[in-house]
């Protein structure tokens, strides 16, 4: 509207300040109608603008102009269609080049045909998610763009060259330490960012995490992503999320009113098979899952997780005899920092389990070797933009 | 996040007034569309996040979209519909429909020559089309709001600044002050300025308008004026205030009736060329 820097002339401000009193005060009084300029109304500060006002303008409230105008989503034919990178249960996703900039860019094809309730939840959820988690390590969503008919949308996001999942599985040798540091604090400055934002991934794993040939990884996928609150999980959250090797076990046990730590937990799977270069629980089933975890990470106790009996499917498991945990069987070359944050992300009691926050600042970051810098990592061929690839791309 | 706003052009030239809809009708009815929204809500015991969310939308969506190609009833039924699952409270397309098919009877008798006899709802026939035709106005809706706002639907609600300013100025004691200023948050909501200002500046009308209503002396002359706490400009403020008083100002009986029959897209375009008929003779 009017410019959003607001005007400081003082003298003019008396004379206004008696005349607005008199014209609100009465609760019925009829206000002539201002026309199209409601804002030309009748106290008007002569415009002078100061700079000292503008430094005193708390962060939170950023000037009118900050805000993006109400924009029209374009039209698909904005974007030159390229070649499909993959299809999944949500959609198709193609790369395409932006027609004005000529920027590169992945085009992902919401499905909406067999739509019996509008717009599906997910899909908005996901975009909602994407557009208040803009972040350097969360993949940016340029806009939504639409087809010819109602049901054509698609949402429009900066392309990467690889999936972290394929790219182990390319890679000849695992990730040195020095760049597992680097890529497991963009992970966790990432997922932080989400939670800070009132948002859970709910499907954190290494095939969600895409990667740049600059050695920046970008977490993607938040089609299983909602919004939660405080107090956690009003209206219910349902147990059917995250890829079962990287469910966090309160999930397992049925609990609806899981928050953040789902999220580490699954931070803490991916850590492990950055480590290990293939996932660390590989379980066919619920059950075969659990008991993998209870054999790494040795039975829940009434120390380690209080509230474990009262979780809606403890009763139907019989847990093994307590036992240590195995991690140094598992991780021979892990140091003493490295396992304590590992399983500092295993911890059974979700209350807990290290916040990403907090695991930023763990010592296991500081101790050498110290995190590589992204543009010292090594580039690869791209199956996703078509690029020669020596290696089929995983079936699931 | 920061959430959008209309510009300048889209406020000084809406495509309503494009479309020749007179400006102080094109705000009637998009109060009018506001509180069939509210009553919607009511009916449906919604949440009153996903109700207000649905009305910002709603005066979001007449920044880009002419009232002459969508009707405030079919766009309203959409934005609930929309608000009520980005606010995780999804409701059933069935309820919904049901709930304003009673609305639009209520406001279809209410125009009949039967007025004075009491209002009685005709259930939905069971083979009849109606309940299909209104289903495919609202999946429609739903779509074109979403189209029509670039999918940027992220909406912030005022009721916690509220709080928080009411803490600052020290004005929480007072109790009628708080529910007052409430008040003014929710009826503002029938009004555009959530499309067209911040939240601290609104709100700060909220609170101009309860102290001066309940004569609550607050530091207001420069260089100490409370609203610079909330880096809301005056000028701005006054105007928020002028917007929200305006609802206030009492109709005739004409002019009320007049947005009560121009629910759908087919009444305000028959109403637009009687008035080129009128105006060309």
């Amino acid at each position: 509207m009017s410019d959003s820097t607001p005007s400081r002339k003082r003298s003019k401000w008396d004379d206004d300040e008696e005349e607005p009193y008199v014209a609100v005060a009465p609760p019925s009084k009829r206000r002539s109608k201002p026309k199209a300029t409601p804002e030309s109304a009748d106290a008007t500060p002569p415009p002078q603008q100061s700079t000292t006002r503008q430094s005193l303008h708390s962060r939170y409230v950023p000037p009118r102009t900050h805000h993006p105008p109400i924009l029209p989503s374009r039209s698909v034919y904005c974007y030159e269609r390229l070649n499909q990178i993959e299809e999944g249960s949500y959609g198709v996703v193609f790369r395409a080049r932006d027609k004005q900039t000529g920027d590169i860019v992945a085009l992902k094809k919401l499905k909406l045909d067999e739509e019996k309730n509008g717009f599906p939840i997910t899909a908005l959820r996901e975009v909602n998610a994407l557009m208040t988690c803009r972040h350097e390590n969360v993949v940016g969503i340029r806009e939504v763009v639409v087809g010819d008919t109602l049901t054509q949308v698609f949402v429009v996001m900066d392309f990467i060259e690889h999936d972290l999942k394929s790219l182990l599985h390319l890679m000849p040798s695992p990730f040195l330490q020095s760049e597992i540091k680097t890529l497991m604090l963009q992970l966790l400055s990432a997922v932080g960012h989400c939670h800070a934002n009132w948002i859970l991934h709910r499907d954190l794993k290494t095939s969600n995490l895409l990667m740049n040939n600059r050695g920046t990884i970008k977490v993607a996928d938040f089609g299983l992503a909602r919004r939660y609150g405080d107090p956690v999980g009003v209206g219910g959250m349902t147990q059917l999320v995250v890829t079962l090797w990287y469910r966090a076990p309160e999930i397992l046990l049925g609990a609806t009113t899981y928050s953040t730590a789902v999220d580490m937990w699954s931070v803490g799977c991916i850590f492990a098979e950055l480590i290990l270069k293939e996932p660390l629980f590989q379980a066919k089933g619920e059950i075969e899952l659990l008991a993998m975890i209870f054999k790494l990470l040795g039975a829940p106790t009434s120390n380690s997780w209080p509230e474990y009996s009262t979780l809606p499917l403890a009763k139907t498991i019989s847990l093994p005899s307590p036992q240590p945990h195995q991690l140094r069987q598992k991780f021979p070359y892990l140091t003493a920092a490295g396992i304590d944050l590992l399983l500092s992300f295993l911890a059974y009691d979700p209350d807990r389990r290290i916040t990403a926050e907090d695991a930023l600042q763990h010592p296991y970051f500081t101790e050498s070797p110290l995190p590589k810098h992204p543009d010292l990592f090594g580039s690869f061929p791209s199956a996703a933009a078509g690029e020669k690839c020596v290696h089929l791309k995983d079936p699931t | 996040m920061s959430y959008p706003l209309a510009s300048l052009s889209q406020i000084e030239r809406t495509p309503s007034i494009e479309d020749g809809i007179p400006a102080d009708l094109e705000q009637d009815l998009r109060a009018y569309g506001c509180k069939l929204i509210h009553q919607a809500g009511i009916l449906l015991n919604q949440k009153q996040v996903a109700v207000a969310t649905a009305q910002i939308l709603f005066h979001r969506f007449w920044f880009v979209t002419s009232m002459k190609h969508f009707g405030i009833g079919d766009i309203g039924m959409g934005a609930l519909y929309l608000a009520s699952k980005l606010e995780e409270c999804p409701i059933r397309m069935r309820d919904l429909i049901n709930v304003y098919d009673l609305l639009i009877q209520r406001a279809t008798h209410s125009l009949s020559p039967k007025s004075d006899s009491p209002f009685k709802y005709a259930n939905m026939s069971y083979f009849g089309s109606t309940f299909y035709e209104l289903k495919d106005a609202l999946v429609v809706s739903e779509m074109q709001i979403l189209k029509r706002l670039g999918f940027n639907v992220h909406v912030v609600l005022p009721y916690g600044t509220l709080i928080n300013y009411l803490r600052v100025l020290g004005l929480t004691s007072e109790e009628d002050a708080c529910s007052r200023a409430w008040g003014y948050l929710n009826d503002a909501l029938q009004t555009p300025v959530y499309a067209l200002y911040s939240v601290p500046t609104i709100v700060s009308a909220a609170i101009l308008l309860t102290t001066r209503h309940m004569n609550i002396p607050l530091p207001s002359t420069p260089p100490n004026c409370w609203w610079d706490l909330f880096d809301a400009a005056w000028e701005d403020i006054w105007s928020v205030c002028g917007h929200i008083m305006r609802l206030y100002r009492s109709r005739t009986e004409e002019e009320r009736m007049r947005v009560v029959g121009m629910l759908n897209k087919k009444e305000v375009r028959k109403w637009l060329e009687d008035k080129a008929e009128r105006e060309a003779t």
